[in-house]
């Protein structure tokens, strides 16, 4: 079967106003990434940072195609694949997703670097901070206490061909090899199943990362994800901002 | 219309390929353009048009299990490629 991906760009320019210029001059070094919307055409906004005094880096994170491309998958700040450290985050786009998964990409860090989200549909920046995924972050190293001290684990695998991880969810048997581990296979992984499988302790999410994160806070059950779980105890152990 | 959906560049694709039955397949905020994306692309070319109702939260998320439909060309909007790596997250 034939397949074409259309990136549906902005047709229209845009560029920071003012208020936003303004207050990016709080930092000296800034990152820049925006949805695949918005990420062909950035010039006018790298002009404006340059002009500004403000250094610019951006970096081609793992999973994308094109340079300041930011997907809501790459959540670890390796991830990302930044050479250098940046004072503050820019996004340019009108959604919450992506930024969301900038400031969730930091929870293995020490500090906190806030994320400046520019809307070039409203013309409007927003501000992104720790306390945007306070909840999200208290409640995952929660499921991963819960994980770690559960006998019986549910792993939920996705048919999804760009998101089924069957092959390296086999690792949990020999890393846990006092756990007992189910595998659960559907397209869409709806929470609403859970209760019909009550002897779960705790669920293990293969798929989209953002499950086991954002959405985790809309499960009454515990659940946490593959990349997590194979690493809890060290996850916990650390001094960072999950902790 | 705000961004660019390329509808020449698909029909140009079905023609070229003389593909017959087409899926489109849209991110939640592009949904309501379906319609006119269908529109045209059956009037331009002897194609049918097919809608994907469910979810497309990125390019990691392409209809699955499609075979029996006999789908010749799915189209996918929102997302740019989407690079796997299979030793997970």
């Amino acid at each position: 079967m034939d397949h074409l991906l259309i990136n549906a760009e902005y047709n229209k320019e845009f560029e920071l106003n003012e208020e936003t210029l303004t207050y990016c001059k709080k930092y000296k070094t800034i990152v820049l990434y925006a949805a695949i919307q918005f990420s062909q055409n950035l010039k006018k906004i790298l002009e404006q940072l340059k002009s500004s005094g403000i250094k610019v880096i951006t970096s081609q994170p793992e999973r994308t195609h094109a340079k300041h491309q930011i997907l809501g998958c790459d959540l670890s700040y390796k991830n990302l694949k930044l050479e250098t450290k940046p004072d503050a985050f820019l996004y340019i786009g009108d959604g919450l997703f992506h930024p969301r998964a900038l400031a969730l990409s930091q929870k293995e860090e020490n500090e906190f670097k806030e994320i400046i989200r520019f809307d070039p549909i409203a013309n409007k920046h927003y501000i992104l901070g720790l306390n945007d995924i306070g909840k999200i972050l208290k409640k995952s190293k929660s499921n991963l206490l819960k994980f770690l001290h559960a006998d019986t684990i549910g792993v939920l695998i996705t048919t999804k061909p760009g998101q089924q991880q069957f092959q390296p969810s086999k690792q949990l048997k020999e890393l846990y090899p006092n756990k007992k581990f189910y595998y659960f296979i559907d397209n869409n992984i709806s929470f609403d199943q859970f209760e019909n499988f009550p002897f779960i302790e705790c669920w293990i999410n293969t798929a989209c990362p953002r499950i086991g994160f954002d959405d985790s806070l809309n499960s009454e059950f515990p659940i946490i994800n593959l990349t997590e779980a194979l690493q809890a105890e060290s996850l916990l152990s650390k001094k960072s901002l999950l902790n | 219309m705000n961004y660019n959906l390329e509808t020449q560049k698909i029909i140009g694709r079905i023609k070229e390929k003389n593909h017959k039955t087409i899926l489109l397949q849209l991110a939640d905020g592009l949904k309501p353009e379906a319609k006119s994306i269908a529109d045209q692309i059956e009037k331009e070319t002897q194609a049918n048009v097919l809608i994907w109702l469910g979810s497309c939260f990125g390019a990691c998320d392409t209809p699955f299990g499609l075979q029996q439909l006999e789908i010749d060309l799915t189209v996918q909007f929102g997302h740019n490629v989407f690079i796997k790596n299979s030793k997970g997250w």
